[in-house]
């Protein structure tokens, strides 16, 4: 196995050794379940068989707790507690660390992210039969919740490798994210040029497309776009050690 | 360079931001040496091994390992080195058996060599009974093994270990020295402590480095000699005199001593008995005892203890790292833009002021 694999597979266990893997995801479970079905009336009232109030709902609270959590200490832990000398002393390219690391912690949010499909599965499929189900925005839907969850995690990585700090990165990362996705109805306020400006880096505004069943190719690539530079920023801020 | 050569240090510098760590460090280690690394806190001992295993990168200088450069080829240096940084950072979460797994297949070992060699690595460093335990549990004289078992676990040719003593209780340390002897045994080691009496156990050479420059490298007995100095250890009663004069105080004694022609350096040392105990430092040709002892009968005063030894390690480690601090003492006595320091920064223009 890879030594970049070797690394993921070891962050992604890692998260199982501490209570945090499953108080998040149970608390995250629990967040969305109740706000799909009850917030505002949720899925009673709105009447239709859809998930739109999810992939609504979902992203937030990935920007707001799930993603902090579990890039805070990705690298800032090993910089406070000095294990990265020893890992990185092992014959492990930067880029290894910076990738392994980020497939571990994104493989737990996708984990997350995926073990949500009980829920249509669930009401529509099998035991109940609440409704005829459009499977097609669904899909997208779960497209857009990956794509996002990949440029989240980017970015909290990129986050925790400027810090020491667990608790900073955890805080910068929930500033971060959840502006980004606010700054969506910042931008329907907004006129002009600052309007464009909002919607464009919004995530919202390029999530939008997603939940409804449009895949936008440029809204692809916004996203994974903003994963690649939030990496490769990340791996920099790693090499600095070298210099600085 | 020979091909028996494998760590080779040419000119290292390291520059944190103003604070220079490393001034033109070179040395070399030759296959087989277990070397002593020595020096002060924050000497550049660390720095030094950062920089060899691929961690930092020097400001200036080369350094190679084993042949290759540690900066055009990083790989290859860190798969020919095991290491140990210091206080053994290890994840705490992870138990003995799995960290050691980790390590053995980030280094690309296969399932049978990683057996083998596991085997190997527990029965050396004792790590037998605590192969299942989170590390997090362990006593720090068990995570220094279990640190001392990731580096040895590729069977490197090379093993750096930084402190690999500091935090121990004085068993743990005397086991830890053990094991390297074992290791040290076909292996080359580059080894830093402050702790002297490890060195002189362990190692043959020494290299003492203070204040980011080398001063001192050679065998044991030549840095012993180099000093030149031989020590006088000198035990006088502070209660009773033969004279009536009375006791000497301990300037008075002090002051006598000094007095003395040939004595380099003198210090009081503390003692259990009623009596002054002092260290007394002298050049090598130089025999102070006749006159130390015609001292005492002319004063009066009863001599307990004199003798005269060789110098110890850790006077040489002393006299060589603190000479250099006084130099630099007096040297910015003048305020700091004066002499020196002034026209080099001149010379070398604003960027290394």
């Amino acid at each position: 196995m890879s030594p970049m694999l070797t690394i993921a597979r070891r962050e992604f266990r890692s998260y199982f050794d501490s209570p945090l893997a499953y108080v998040v995801i149970c608390l995250s479970f629990l967040a969305m379940g109740l706000m799909f079905f009850m917030y505002r009336g949720g899925f009673w009232q709105a009447d239709k068989a859809s998930l739109q109030t999810m992939f609504e709902y979902a992203p937030f609270g990935l920007s707001a707790l799930v993603v902090p959590v579990v890039t805070m200490r990705l690298l800032a832990e090993e910089r406070r507690s000095g294990t990265l000398e020893m890992l990185i002393t092992l014959p492990v390219r930067d880029s290894d660390v910076i990738l392994g690391k980020y497939l571990g912690a994104l493989g737990l949010v996708l984990v997350l992210v995926l073990s949500t499909l009980i829920y249509p599965i669930a009401m529509f499929r099998f035991p109940w039969h609440l409704g005829p189900l459009d499977m097609g925005p669904i899909l997208s839907g779960y497209l857009g919740l990956v794509l996002f969850a990949a440029s989240a995690t980017a970015i909290g990585l990129l986050v925790s490798s400027l810090t020491e700090s667990q608790s900073i990165a955890f805080f910068i990362t929930f500033f971060l994210l959840v502006a980004l996705w606010l700054m969506g109805y910042a931008a329907d306020g907004a006129q002009g040029l600052l309007g464009t400006v909002l919607t464009y880096v919004s995530f919202q505004k390029h999530f939008e497309g997603f939940s409804r069943g449009l895949i936008d190719t440029r809204d692809v690539v916004f996203f994974l776009s903003v994963t690649v530079v939030a990496l490769v920023i990340a791996f920099r801020a790693l090499e600095r050690r070298k210099w600085a | 360079m020979g091909t028996d050569v494998m760590i080779a240090a040419s000119g290292l510098s390291k520059r944190f931001g103003t604070v220079r760590a490393l001034d033109k460090v070179s040395f070399e280690v030759k296959k087989g040496e277990v070397v002593g690394f020595l020096g002060p806190n924050g000497a550049g001992k660390s720095t030094t091994m950062r920089i060899l295993t691929c961690f930092i990168s020097p400001s200036a200088g080369t350094a190679n390992v084993k042949g290759f450069d540690v900066f055009e080829q990083p790989l290859a240096v860190r798969e020919s080195i095991g290491y140990l940084p210091q206080r053994a950072p290890l994840y705490m979460d992870m138990n003995v058996y799995e960290y050691l797994r980790f390590t053995a297949t980030v280094r690309g070992l296969d399932d049978s060599t990683f057996k083998k060699r596991l085997k190997k690595v527990v029965e050396v460093c004792g790590l037998a009974q605590s192969l299942g335990k989170d590390i997090g549990t362990l006593s720090h004289g068990f995570r220094q093994r279990v640190g001392l078992g990731q580096a040895l676990i590729h069977d490197p040719p090379i093993l750096i270990l930084d402190e690999p003593t500091s935090d121990l209780d004085p068993n743990e340390k005397a086991e830890v020295i053990r094991y390297i002897k074992e290791i040290g045994k076909d292996r080359t080691i580059l080894l830093s402590t402050h702790n002297l009496a490890e060195v002189e156990e362990a190692c043959a050479r020494a290299i003492i480095v203070s204040k980011g420059r080398i001063v001192a490298d050679g065998q044991l007995d030549d840095i012993r000699a180099r000093t030149g100095a031989v020590r006088y250890i000198v035990t006088i009663d502070e209660k009773k005199t033969l004279k009536n004069g009375g006791a000497p105080s301990v300037a008075e004694a002090e002051e006598a001593l000094r007095a003395i022609e040939g004595g380099r350096s003198i210090r009081e040392l503390p003692t259990d008995e009623t009596a002054h105990k002092f260290e007394i430092s002298s050049d090598k040709d130089a025999d102070l005892r006749r006159e130390l002892y015609a001292l005492m009968v002319n004063k009066g005063w009863i001599l307990l203890e004199l003798r005269r030894e060789a110098q110890s390690l850790d006077a040489v480690f002393r006299d060589l790292t603190r000479r250099r601090r006084r130099r630099r003492r007096r040297r910015s006595r003048f305020g700091p833009g004066c002499g020196r320091r002034r026209r080099r920064a001149a010379r070398l223009g604003p960027r290394y002021r």
